[in-house]
Protein backbone atom coordinates (compact mmCIF):
# COMPACT_ATOMS: atom_id res chain seq x y z
CA UNK A 1 0.00 0.00 0.00
CA UNK A 2 1.03 3.53 -0.95
CA UNK A 3 0.86 6.17 1.65
CA UNK A 4 0.15 9.89 1.10
CA UNK A 5 3.82 10.70 1.76
CA UNK A 6 5.49 8.64 -0.81
CA UNK A 7 5.68 10.30 -4.03
CA UNK A 8 7.08 7.12 -6.18
CA UNK A 9 5.09 6.35 -8.56
CA UNK A 10 3.26 2.15 -8.40
CA UNK A 11 6.23 0.04 -8.98
CA UNK A 12 9.01 2.34 -8.30
CA UNK A 13 11.86 0.43 -6.16
CA UNK A 14 11.39 2.01 -2.88
CA UNK A 15 15.19 0.34 -2.36
CA UNK A 16 16.51 2.42 -4.64
CA UNK A 17 18.01 5.67 -2.83
CA UNK A 18 18.07 8.87 -4.54
CA UNK A 19 21.61 10.41 -4.89
CA UNK A 20 22.12 12.83 -2.18
CA UNK A 21 23.33 15.52 -4.83
CA UNK A 22 21.04 15.93 -7.78
CA UNK A 23 22.51 16.78 -10.62
CA UNK A 24 21.02 16.88 -14.14
CA UNK A 25 24.59 15.81 -15.18
CA UNK A 26 23.77 13.07 -13.23
CA UNK A 27 21.32 11.99 -14.39
CA UNK A 28 22.48 12.19 -17.76
CA UNK A 29 25.50 9.98 -16.53
CA UNK A 30 22.78 7.37 -14.88
CA UNK A 31 21.13 7.34 -18.25
CA UNK A 32 24.47 6.45 -20.22
CA UNK A 33 25.53 4.40 -17.46
CA UNK A 34 22.27 1.85 -17.95
CA UNK A 35 23.06 2.12 -21.96
CA UNK A 36 26.58 0.57 -21.06
CA UNK A 37 25.21 -2.12 -18.75
CA UNK A 38 22.30 -3.49 -21.20
CA UNK A 39 24.97 -3.17 -24.25
CA UNK A 40 27.13 -4.90 -21.56
CA UNK A 41 24.61 -7.35 -20.82
CA UNK A 42 23.22 -8.19 -24.62
CA UNK A 43 26.55 -8.57 -25.95
CA UNK A 44 27.42 -11.18 -23.12
CA UNK A 45 24.37 -13.25 -24.46
CA UNK A 46 25.44 -13.22 -27.57
CA UNK A 47 28.89 -13.97 -27.21
CA UNK A 48 27.79 -17.35 -25.55
CA UNK A 49 24.84 -17.96 -28.63
CA UNK A 50 28.02 -17.21 -31.35
CA UNK A 51 30.44 -19.25 -29.22
CA UNK A 52 27.89 -22.27 -29.75
CA UNK A 53 27.19 -21.50 -33.66
CA UNK A 54 31.26 -21.88 -34.13
CA UNK A 55 31.31 -24.86 -32.44
CA UNK A 56 28.94 -26.48 -34.54
CA UNK A 57 30.54 -25.35 -37.73
CA UNK A 58 33.44 -26.50 -36.51
CA UNK A 59 32.72 -29.70 -35.53
CA UNK A 60 30.61 -30.11 -38.76
CA UNK A 61 34.43 -29.26 -40.40
CA UNK A 62 35.21 -32.54 -38.76
CA UNK A 63 32.65 -34.54 -39.34
CA UNK A 64 32.82 -34.08 -43.04
CA UNK A 65 36.31 -34.90 -42.51
CA UNK A 66 35.71 -38.29 -41.23
CA UNK A 67 33.44 -38.88 -43.89
CA UNK A 68 35.74 -37.95 -46.53
CA UNK A 69 38.23 -40.77 -44.72
CA UNK A 70 35.06 -43.21 -44.58
CA UNK A 71 34.11 -43.16 -47.93
CA UNK A 72 38.03 -44.11 -49.07
CA UNK A 73 37.45 -47.13 -47.02
CA UNK A 74 34.41 -47.91 -48.95
CA UNK A 75 34.42 -51.33 -51.22
CA UNK A 76 35.68 -50.55 -54.53
CA UNK A 77 32.49 -51.38 -56.34
CA UNK A 78 31.03 -48.80 -54.23
CA UNK A 79 33.46 -46.50 -54.19
CA UNK A 80 33.53 -46.16 -57.80
CA UNK A 81 29.56 -45.34 -57.94
CA UNK A 82 29.11 -43.21 -55.13
CA UNK A 83 32.78 -41.34 -54.84
CA UNK A 84 31.72 -38.54 -57.26
CA UNK A 85 28.36 -37.68 -55.58
CA UNK A 86 29.99 -38.19 -52.19
CA UNK A 87 33.17 -35.52 -53.42
CA UNK A 88 30.18 -33.26 -54.77
CA UNK A 89 28.30 -32.71 -51.42
CA UNK A 90 31.19 -32.51 -49.52
CA UNK A 91 32.62 -29.79 -51.71
CA UNK A 92 29.37 -28.33 -51.12
CA UNK A 93 29.55 -28.07 -47.39
CA UNK A 94 33.10 -27.51 -47.45
CA UNK A 95 32.08 -24.26 -49.60
CA UNK A 96 28.94 -23.37 -47.23
CA UNK A 97 31.66 -23.90 -44.25
CA UNK A 98 34.27 -21.18 -45.74
CA UNK A 99 31.15 -18.87 -46.00
CA UNK A 100 30.28 -19.32 -42.66
CA UNK A 101 33.88 -18.69 -41.86
CA UNK A 102 33.67 -15.04 -43.40
CA UNK A 103 29.94 -14.82 -41.60
CA UNK A 104 30.99 -15.19 -38.20
CA UNK A 105 34.20 -12.62 -38.64
CA UNK A 106 31.42 -9.41 -39.14
CA UNK A 107 30.27 -11.05 -35.41
CA UNK A 108 33.73 -10.07 -34.29
CA UNK A 109 33.89 -6.64 -35.84
CA UNK A 110 30.41 -6.49 -34.18
CA UNK A 111 31.63 -6.39 -30.93
CA UNK A 112 34.82 -4.41 -31.54
CA UNK A 113 32.78 -1.76 -32.60
CA UNK A 114 30.62 -1.83 -29.65
CA UNK A 115 33.12 -2.03 -27.30
CA UNK A 116 33.88 1.70 -29.10
CA UNK A 117 30.71 2.72 -28.24
CA UNK A 118 30.93 1.88 -24.68
CA UNK A 119 33.79 3.29 -23.93
CA UNK A 120 32.40 6.60 -25.26
CA UNK A 121 29.63 6.29 -23.11
CA UNK A 122 31.33 5.27 -20.02
CA UNK A 123 33.85 8.62 -21.04
CA UNK A 124 30.92 11.03 -21.92
CA UNK A 125 29.23 10.22 -18.26
CA UNK A 126 32.27 10.81 -16.95
CA UNK A 127 32.69 14.14 -18.42
CA UNK A 128 29.21 15.52 -18.26
CA UNK A 129 29.82 15.25 -14.37
CA UNK A 130 32.60 18.02 -14.58
CA UNK A 131 30.82 20.92 -14.85
CA UNK A 132 34.25 22.92 -15.57
CA UNK A 133 35.09 20.46 -18.08
CA UNK A 134 31.71 20.75 -20.05
CA UNK A 135 31.84 24.31 -20.07
CA UNK A 136 34.95 24.45 -21.86
CA UNK A 137 35.02 24.20 -25.94
CA UNK A 138 39.01 22.83 -25.90
CA UNK A 139 37.66 20.16 -23.27
CA UNK A 140 35.45 18.84 -25.56
CA UNK A 141 37.63 19.05 -28.65
CA UNK A 142 39.97 16.58 -26.44
CA UNK A 143 37.02 14.42 -25.88
CA UNK A 144 36.14 14.01 -29.11
CA UNK A 145 40.20 13.84 -30.45
CA UNK A 146 40.38 10.97 -27.55
CA UNK A 147 37.13 8.89 -28.84
CA UNK A 148 38.45 9.41 -32.79
CA UNK A 149 41.04 7.62 -32.30
CA UNK A 150 39.12 4.82 -30.97
CA UNK A 151 38.11 4.33 -34.14
CA UNK A 152 39.66 1.80 -36.37
CA UNK A 153 37.41 1.56 -39.33
CA UNK A 154 36.99 3.61 -42.53
CA UNK A 155 33.39 3.74 -41.69
CA UNK A 156 33.65 4.55 -37.96
CA UNK A 157 35.74 7.91 -38.53
CA UNK A 158 33.73 8.65 -41.47
CA UNK A 159 30.08 8.46 -38.79
CA UNK A 160 31.77 9.95 -36.38
CA UNK A 161 33.04 12.89 -38.77
CA UNK A 162 29.59 13.20 -40.44
CA UNK A 163 27.85 13.16 -36.53
CA UNK A 164 30.62 15.93 -35.39
CA UNK A 165 30.14 18.16 -38.23
CA UNK A 166 26.16 17.80 -37.24
CA UNK A 167 24.71 15.23 -39.96
CA UNK A 168 21.82 13.35 -38.08
CA UNK A 169 22.95 9.81 -37.34
CA UNK A 170 20.65 8.39 -40.23
CA UNK A 171 22.25 10.43 -43.01
CA UNK A 172 25.50 10.12 -41.65
CA UNK A 173 24.96 6.51 -41.56
CA UNK A 174 23.24 6.28 -45.02
CA UNK A 175 26.61 8.39 -46.15
CA UNK A 176 28.62 5.99 -44.82
CA UNK A 177 27.22 2.41 -46.03
CA UNK A 178 27.76 4.42 -49.49
CA UNK A 179 31.10 4.66 -49.62
CA UNK A 180 31.57 1.17 -47.43
CA UNK A 181 30.10 -0.37 -50.58
CA UNK A 182 32.06 1.26 -52.77
CA UNK A 183 35.30 0.16 -50.70
CA UNK A 184 33.90 -3.19 -49.92
CA UNK A 185 35.48 -4.56 -53.38
CA UNK A 186 38.61 -3.39 -52.76
CA UNK A 187 39.15 -3.61 -48.90
CA UNK A 188 37.50 -6.51 -47.66
CA UNK A 189 39.51 -9.58 -47.31
CA UNK A 190 42.11 -7.35 -49.11
CA UNK A 191 45.75 -9.07 -48.76
CA UNK A 192 49.36 -6.93 -49.27
CA UNK A 193 52.75 -8.01 -49.41
CA UNK A 194 55.26 -6.11 -48.42
CA UNK B 1 41.99 -33.22 -41.85
CA UNK B 2 44.94 -32.61 -44.68
CA UNK B 3 47.62 -34.50 -44.00
CA UNK B 4 49.75 -32.44 -42.01
CA UNK B 5 52.18 -29.80 -43.07
CA UNK B 6 54.59 -30.22 -40.04
CA UNK B 7 54.54 -26.51 -39.39
CA UNK B 8 53.36 -24.33 -36.71
CA UNK B 9 51.44 -21.10 -36.73
CA UNK B 10 51.47 -19.04 -33.83
CA UNK B 11 47.65 -17.11 -33.99
CA UNK B 12 46.99 -14.00 -32.39
CA UNK B 13 44.32 -12.33 -31.37
CA UNK B 14 42.41 -10.83 -28.56
CA UNK B 15 39.03 -12.39 -29.75
CA UNK B 16 38.09 -15.69 -28.97
CA UNK B 17 35.83 -16.19 -31.90
CA UNK B 18 37.94 -14.93 -34.17
CA UNK B 19 40.91 -17.36 -33.02
CA UNK B 20 38.50 -19.79 -33.45
CA UNK B 21 37.75 -19.19 -37.06
CA UNK B 22 41.66 -19.04 -38.10
CA UNK B 23 42.18 -22.19 -35.95
CA UNK B 24 39.94 -23.89 -38.03
CA UNK B 25 40.98 -22.90 -41.42
CA UNK B 26 44.51 -23.48 -40.80
CA UNK B 27 43.96 -26.78 -39.11
CA UNK B 28 41.83 -27.70 -42.23
CA UNK B 29 44.70 -27.07 -44.35
CA UNK B 30 47.22 -29.20 -41.98
CA UNK B 31 49.29 -26.95 -40.21
CA UNK B 32 49.99 -26.68 -36.34
CA UNK B 33 48.42 -23.95 -34.75
CA UNK B 34 49.47 -22.74 -31.34
CA UNK B 35 47.39 -19.61 -30.10
CA UNK B 36 47.78 -16.52 -28.08
CA UNK B 37 45.24 -13.45 -26.55
CA UNK B 38 47.80 -10.65 -26.79
CA UNK B 39 51.08 -9.64 -27.53
CA UNK B 40 52.60 -9.97 -24.14
CA UNK B 41 51.14 -13.91 -24.47
CA UNK B 42 52.37 -14.08 -28.16
CA UNK B 43 55.66 -13.02 -27.47
CA UNK B 44 56.35 -15.17 -24.06
CA UNK B 45 55.36 -18.32 -25.67
CA UNK B 46 57.60 -17.20 -28.94
CA UNK B 47 60.74 -16.41 -26.55
CA UNK B 48 60.60 -20.25 -25.95
CA UNK B 49 59.47 -21.58 -28.93
CA UNK B 50 59.89 -21.02 -32.57
CA UNK B 51 56.90 -20.78 -35.01
CA UNK B 52 57.26 -21.04 -39.03
CA UNK B 53 54.62 -18.22 -39.20
CA UNK B 54 53.12 -15.22 -37.13
CA UNK B 55 49.84 -14.00 -37.90
CA UNK B 56 48.50 -11.29 -35.73
CA UNK B 57 45.81 -8.90 -34.84
CA UNK B 58 46.66 -4.97 -34.43
CA UNK B 59 44.10 -3.91 -32.03
CA UNK B 60 44.87 -5.82 -28.75
CA UNK B 61 45.45 -5.77 -24.95
CA UNK B 62 48.67 -5.40 -23.03
CA UNK B 63 50.67 -5.15 -26.28
CA UNK B 64 48.98 -4.43 -29.68
CA UNK B 65 50.13 -6.49 -33.07
CA UNK B 66 52.91 -4.13 -34.57
CA UNK B 67 54.80 -4.00 -31.17
CA UNK B 68 54.51 -7.82 -31.45
CA UNK B 69 55.75 -8.05 -34.99
CA UNK B 70 58.85 -5.29 -34.46
CA UNK B 71 60.18 -7.65 -30.44
CA UNK B 72 59.34 -10.34 -32.86
CA UNK B 73 62.12 -9.38 -35.40
CA UNK B 74 64.36 -8.25 -32.66
CA UNK B 75 64.70 -12.14 -32.11
CA UNK B 76 67.47 -14.22 -33.86
CA UNK B 77 64.52 -16.71 -34.04
CA UNK B 78 62.50 -14.64 -35.55
CA UNK B 79 64.34 -12.54 -37.89
CA UNK B 80 63.39 -14.28 -41.22
CA UNK B 81 59.69 -15.85 -40.15
CA UNK B 82 57.14 -14.28 -42.09
CA UNK B 83 54.38 -12.23 -39.82
CA UNK B 84 50.94 -11.40 -41.38
CA UNK B 85 49.49 -9.02 -40.22
CA UNK B 86 45.35 -9.69 -39.75
CA UNK B 87 42.97 -6.62 -38.81
CA UNK B 88 39.77 -4.65 -39.83
CA UNK B 89 42.42 -1.54 -40.39
CA UNK B 90 42.55 -0.63 -43.65
CA UNK B 91 44.15 2.69 -44.03
CA UNK B 92 47.40 3.28 -45.66
CA UNK B 93 48.90 5.08 -42.36
CA UNK B 94 48.26 1.52 -40.42
CA UNK B 95 50.04 -0.86 -43.12
CA UNK B 96 52.99 1.85 -42.92
CA UNK B 97 53.75 1.01 -39.68
CA UNK B 98 52.85 -2.43 -39.85
CA UNK B 99 55.57 -2.62 -42.90
CA UNK B 100 58.16 -0.62 -40.74
CA UNK B 101 58.01 -2.60 -37.72
CA UNK B 102 58.86 -5.73 -40.19
CA UNK B 103 55.22 -7.34 -41.32
CA UNK B 104 55.45 -9.48 -44.08
CA UNK B 105 52.19 -8.24 -45.33
CA UNK B 106 48.83 -7.16 -44.13
CA UNK B 107 45.55 -9.26 -44.68
CA UNK B 108 42.15 -7.00 -43.69
CA UNK B 109 39.02 -8.81 -41.91
CA UNK B 110 36.98 -10.54 -43.23
CA UNK B 111 39.16 -13.02 -44.33
CA UNK B 112 38.09 -15.90 -46.72
CA UNK B 113 39.90 -18.85 -46.18
CA UNK B 114 41.45 -20.24 -49.45
CA UNK B 115 43.32 -16.62 -49.61
CA UNK B 116 44.23 -16.93 -46.49
CA UNK B 117 45.66 -20.24 -47.30
CA UNK B 118 47.02 -18.79 -50.00
CA UNK B 119 49.33 -16.32 -48.91
CA UNK B 120 50.49 -18.38 -46.27
CA UNK B 121 51.40 -21.12 -48.68
CA UNK B 122 52.90 -18.07 -50.67
CA UNK B 123 55.22 -16.60 -47.80
CA UNK B 124 56.10 -19.72 -45.85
Amino acid sequence: MTTSSDSRPAGEDASVEAPSEWTPEQQIAHMLGLCEAQMESALAESDQAVDTLIKVFTNLGDTVRELRQLSAELPPELRERLEGKLGEHIATINNQIATAVVAFQFYDKLTQRLGHVRYSLTSLAMFVCNRTQTTQRDQWQRLFSTLRRLYRTEEEREVFKLVLQGASADDARAHSEQQASKRAASNAGDIELF
Amino acid sequence: MSESTGQTILAVDDSASMRQMVRYTLETAGYKVVQAADGVEALEFAKANPADLVLTDVNMPRMDGITLVRELRALDTYKFTPMLVLTTESGPEAKQRGRQAGATGWIVKPFNPEQLLATIARVL
